[in-house]
């Protein structure tokens, strides 16, 4: 009976999934044609709206990745969003490890976790001008300043989800390493950290994403640096006297590119392992 | 064991330092002077590149960068905080110029040679922001704008409409344009900004161009002195668009570009973004006719831009030298070619056709500045005028405004009135 | 006793750098902004101590309350419609589906767009496309733009959130289901429950905590909108979409108010806090009661 249930397909739930597949595909529909259609075609009735561009030229892309100076700011953007990804992964899970072994009979760890996740709550806007000013002060008006301050901000949710995780783990394999003779440090690298391996893909695609989008960081920290990240870049195309919505979806659709293929990569990990890490 | 554990901490200590140390870069030494403008304006981000190269080709001494970022508010604030400030900003004549004199960023002028080329009517437009009457000059005035009604030159032509000079010559105007058909103006409320448009260009002509200080000075209240101002705005509002607040600036732009509304009340700023979708258009502006007596009416005009040496430029005469640059003739023409702006600067400067219809009251100097300029931008007088366009209760919105003005003005009118009590009253 | 104390030393070593490092980068700032929070700075040059003031005027200032009131009903609605749609998301496409692999990677791709970017392609459907098929059906409301409507403006926004944020949470569902032994749903065809039933009384127990952390991220994520509003209505009109960050960044970085804004932003993260607690310990009482 089990082998026959596995084995039906249910069409009229399919069916509907792909219907709703329309509210996802209409406005990337949008994003594209107006993509390709020159400011001259932009009209005002709908036709002209939902109509296919005259003419599929790549001529704005060109243009969009002219203005935006794509290759160096594509590089920045992916030096940080690497980096942010690969310390986050490394310090939090450590954090994680930690915090979550302990905080059930210490205070003290049980302290730094509601401390760290409270983190969450705090609004970008009132650490904004304090921040620029702490990081002037010390000398971090740069990508080694974002950087460090994107894995104190995604420090908290990453925290969140590997102190969670890491109740899924048996504490007894840990015990098994130490009784071989392993310090845990060495514990946390051999056997913890492979099996967080999940979790890591988690955190990593959501870290990332958040890294790869944001605007305000790198404007707020690094003004006047002649350094953009692909974000900052295409706020060029959107000033209050007049927006190019041409060159800006086509700079979008440009720099959505790699972060697609990213979570293509990690998509498996992320269906297959995670979240109930938070969750425990 | 532990051995392991101290090279592992180190690994980590090192991992944390390697990620700080490259911020550690120090400057390099050279007989070169570096100097750097960041200025507000991105739409001319262009002609500033341009400028930067021709100005580094020629001089050898001094090396200038120019940045044109989009959020420059945000930006100039960080880096004022940070206390990273630039050589010179190219800022507008509004409050946050006020600000800067107040908090004594920028640097006095006064001597600059330069200065006695510029029109005097617009140092005194930045004497007026003054918050409180300082000695000295804090800018250099570059190019204004000018707000008013853009028009359809072939429009008007094709059915023999004329230039309105009066408010009943613009209503009768209007009723005649509809009946043909044609809607009369176009509006983009949805950005909200661009309520002061026909606001500012209002204003100027019905209400005292010293409304906003004499209210600091407790000597009068907006309520008073806008009521007409509003109720005229309304009436305009009504021959446009049935949902003027559905379209942003982008949208009413390309609607006017495609000859949907025969007239546009907004800034000549605007008029490059019109031919960029309609680069054969013929457009052309005249002054709005506030009043019924014609001779009441004055031009909206402020100070567009205008550059600032901060006082922590090291080098203020290679500054002054960049400024020098900037305000050769053919740069300024170059650069109200590219923007369709005034210049600041007296000379035989060739306006763009599309000021045609304002060019006498240019010339003669009738010109007042943008009543908004003395608004301070967090109390938001654009969304409180939308709401008004929108809620249509004239009374509601005046008192309103005169409320809002109290409380974010407190710490402003506090200095304005000390001052006045230790001076005698403004004359 | 020596491998406790080296594991001890370990955890120690592990928590102080980092801990540091967010002190650092987090709490000092934070406090830096409270500071500002009694002074009337305005971002540069001098300021004075002004007390209580700010705090004092936060409570007679009709748009913080306005603020107040749009970013909560919003954060209510979206967090609702949010949760009902990825629930039922998560379930169709965790059934026995064609092209599984296909329709998950599908419906996540709003997740991956910039939140920027999804309010510019929707301010372009509610502005141009929405009042075109209002008029074809012929409903007033629907003709005009959504976002023109002081009334209604709120409603597009609760739209882009709920597109946006569907993804994530639908996501996190369907990992919660996967946690659903099968045996549960056999012994449930025993006792012959069948849809709803069978959701409620067998599937939702088993994935409150899953619904929990959606609550609690939904819930904060909405009421710390902003770039849905920068896209989409810059808080018109006439400031009916005004939310408390759009106000906080609006008035203390562009305009000149940045005191008196640290001070909203110190009570709105307080009340974010709470809800957030309160919310923790609603549903773990409910866990318990199950």
């Amino acid at each position: 009976m089990y082998e026959k249930m596995k084995a039906r397909v249910n069409w009229p739930i399919t069916i509907l999934l792909f219907i709703g597949l329309l509210t996802i595909a209409f406005p990337l529909y949008m994003a594209i044609v107006i993509a390709f259609k020159q400011p001259s075609e932009m009209t005002t009735s709908i036709s002209g709206i939902l109509s296919l561009p005259e003419l599929w030229s790549l001529s704005n892309f060109a243009q969009a990745m002219e203005v935006t100076d794509f290759w160096r700011s594509l590089g920045n953007s992916l030096l940080v969003t690497v980096a942010t990804v690969l310390l986050s992964i490394v310090l939090h899970s450590l954090m994680g490890f930690a915090v979550g072994r302990n905080k059930a009979h210490s205070r003290f760890y049980n302290f730094v976790y509601l401390f760290i996740v409270s983190g969450m709550f705090v609004p970008f806007a009132i650490l904004m001008m304090p921040l620029a000013k702490q990081t002037a002060e010390m000398h971090l008006a740069n990508w080694a300043g974002v950087i460090l301050l994107y894995v104190v901000f995604y420090m908290p949710m990453n925290l969140l989800l590997y102190t969670g995780y890491l109740v899924n783990i048996p504490i007894a394999l840990e015990e098994a390493a130490r009784v071989d003779g392993a310090s845990t440090w060495r514990t946390f690298w051999k056997i913890i950290f492979p099996i967080m391996k999940p979790m890591h893909a988690t955190v990593a695609v959501i870290t990332a994403l958040a890294v790869w989008n944001d605007v305000m960081t790198p404007l707020v920290i690094m003004a006047g640096s002649g350094q953009n990240t692909l974000p900052l870049a295409q706020l060029t195309f959107q000033t209050q006297f007049g927006t190019n919505y041409n060159l800006a979806f086509a700079s979008y659709l440009l720099a959505l590119i790699p972060i697609i293929i990213f979570y293509v990569i990690c998509q498996k990990q992320i269906i297959n392992g995670v979240v109930n890490g938070a969750v425990k | 064991m532990k051995k392991k554990n101290a090279v592992s901490a180190a690994l980590a200590a090192t991992m944390l330092t390697a990620a700080i140390l490259p911020g550690c870069s120090s400057g390099k030494e050279s007989g070169v002077t570096e100097i750097e403008i960041l200025q507000y304006k991105p739409e001319a981000a262009t002609y500033f590149d341009q400028v930067e190269d021709e100005f580094n080709e020629t001089h050898d001494d001094i090396r200038l960068t120019i940045s044109s970022p989009n959020d420059a508010s945000t930006i100039m604030r960080t880096r004022f905080i940070r206390e990273d400030y630039p050589d010179i900003i190219g800022i507008g004549g509004d409050i946050n110029y006020s600000y800067y004199v107040d908090a004594g960023i920028l640097a006095d002028v006064s001597d600059y040679a330069g200065l006695a080329d510029i029109n005097p009517s617009y140092i005194d437009i930045l004497e007026n922001l003054e918050i409180v009457p300082t000695d000295g000059t804090y800018g250099v005035p570059y190019v204004a704008n000018a707000a008013g009604i853009l028009y359809n030159r072939d429009l008007f032509e094709e059915h023999g409409w004329e230039i309105p000079e009066t408010w009943t010559e613009l209503i009768d105007l209007c009723e005649e344009i509809e009946a043909e058909g044609i809607l009369p103006f176009y509006f983009g409320f949805r950005d909200t900004w661009t309520c002061l448009a026909p606001w500012n260009a209002l204003a100027v002509g019905l209400a005292p161009s010293d409304t906003c200080q004499n209210v600091n000075a407790g000597e009068t209240t907006f309520t008073e002195e806008y009521r007409e101002t509003a109720e005229k705005c309304l009436e305009l509002v009504s021959y446009g668009p049935d949902d003027p607040f559905a379209y942003g600036y982008n949208d009413a732009c390309t609607a006017f570009a495609n000859g949907e509304s025969a007239m546009y009340p907004i800034g000549s700023y605007a008029v490059p973004q019109i031919l960029s979708v309609n680069p054969d258009m013929n457009i052309d502006s005249f002054v709005m006719p506030g009043n019924d007596n014609a001779a009441d009416n004055t031009l909206n005009s402020g100070v567009d831009l205008m550059f600032a040496v901060t006082e922590e430029c090291e080098n203020k005469d290679a500054a002054l030298e960049v400024i020098d640059f900037l305000l050769e003739d053919e740069n300024i023409q170059a650069y109200i070619d590219d923007q369709n702006a005034i210049p600041c600067k007296t000379g035989d400067f060739q306006l763009a056709s599309q000021l045609d219809g304002m060019t006498s009251f240019i010339e003669s100097g009738n010109m007042t500045d943008y009543q908004d300029h003395y608004y301070p931008s967090e109390m938001a007088a654009d969304a409180l005028i939308q709401t008004f366009l929108i809620d249509e209760d004239v009374d509601a919105f005046l008192s309103d405004f005169d409320t809002r003005w109290q409380r974010y003005n407190r710490d402003i009118i506090r200095e304005v009135q000390e001052y006045n009590e230790e001076h005698g009253t403004a004359e | 006793m020596k491998k406790v104390n080296d594991s001890k030393r370990t955890y120690m070593l592990i928590t102080i750098p980092i801990l540091a490092l967010f002190v650092c980068f987090n709490t000092v700032p934070l406090i830096r902004g409270v500071i500002y929070s009694f002074t009337n700075f305005k971002g540069f040059g001098d300021y004075d101590w002004v007390g209580l003031r700010n705090y004092m005027d936060l409570f007679t200032d009709p748009r913080i309350g306005n603020s107040y009131l749009f970013t909560i009903k919003l954060a209510i609605v979206a967090t609702i419609v949010t949760n009902v749609i990825s629930l039922i998301l998560a379930l169709g496409l965790n059934s026995k589906i064609k092209g599984k692999t296909f329709l998950r990677a599908a419906y996540f791709v709003p997740n991956v767009l910039g939140a920027l970017v999804v309010g510019y392609i929707f301010q372009y459907i509610f502005t141009y496309i929405l009042p075109e098929l209002g008029k074809m059906i012929g409903s007033e409301t629907l003709s005009t733009s959504m976002l023109s409507s002081t009334s209604l403006a709120w409603i597009a926004i609760v739209v882009v959130c709920a597109w946006q944020n569907i993804a994530m949470n639908t996501i996190i569902y369907i990992s919660g289901l996967q946690t659903v032994p099968e045996d549960v749903y056999e012994a449930g065809d025993l006792d012959g429950a069948t849809g709803w039933k069978k959701f409620r009384y067998l599937t939702f127990p088993l994935i409150i905590p899953f619904f929990t952390i959606n609550m609690v991220l939904c819930v904060k994520n909405f009421l710390m909108v902003f770039d849905q509003i920068m896209a989409m209505t810059q808080g018109g009109p006439a400031q009916s979409t005004e939310s408390i960050s759009h106000l906080i960044y609006q008035n203390g970085m562009e305009g000149g108010s940045f005191g008196y804004q640290s001070a909203n932003a110190v009570v709105f993260f307080i009340v974010i806090v709470v809800i957030s607690v309160a919310q923790m310990s609603i549903s773990s009482k409910k866990e318990e009661q199950l």
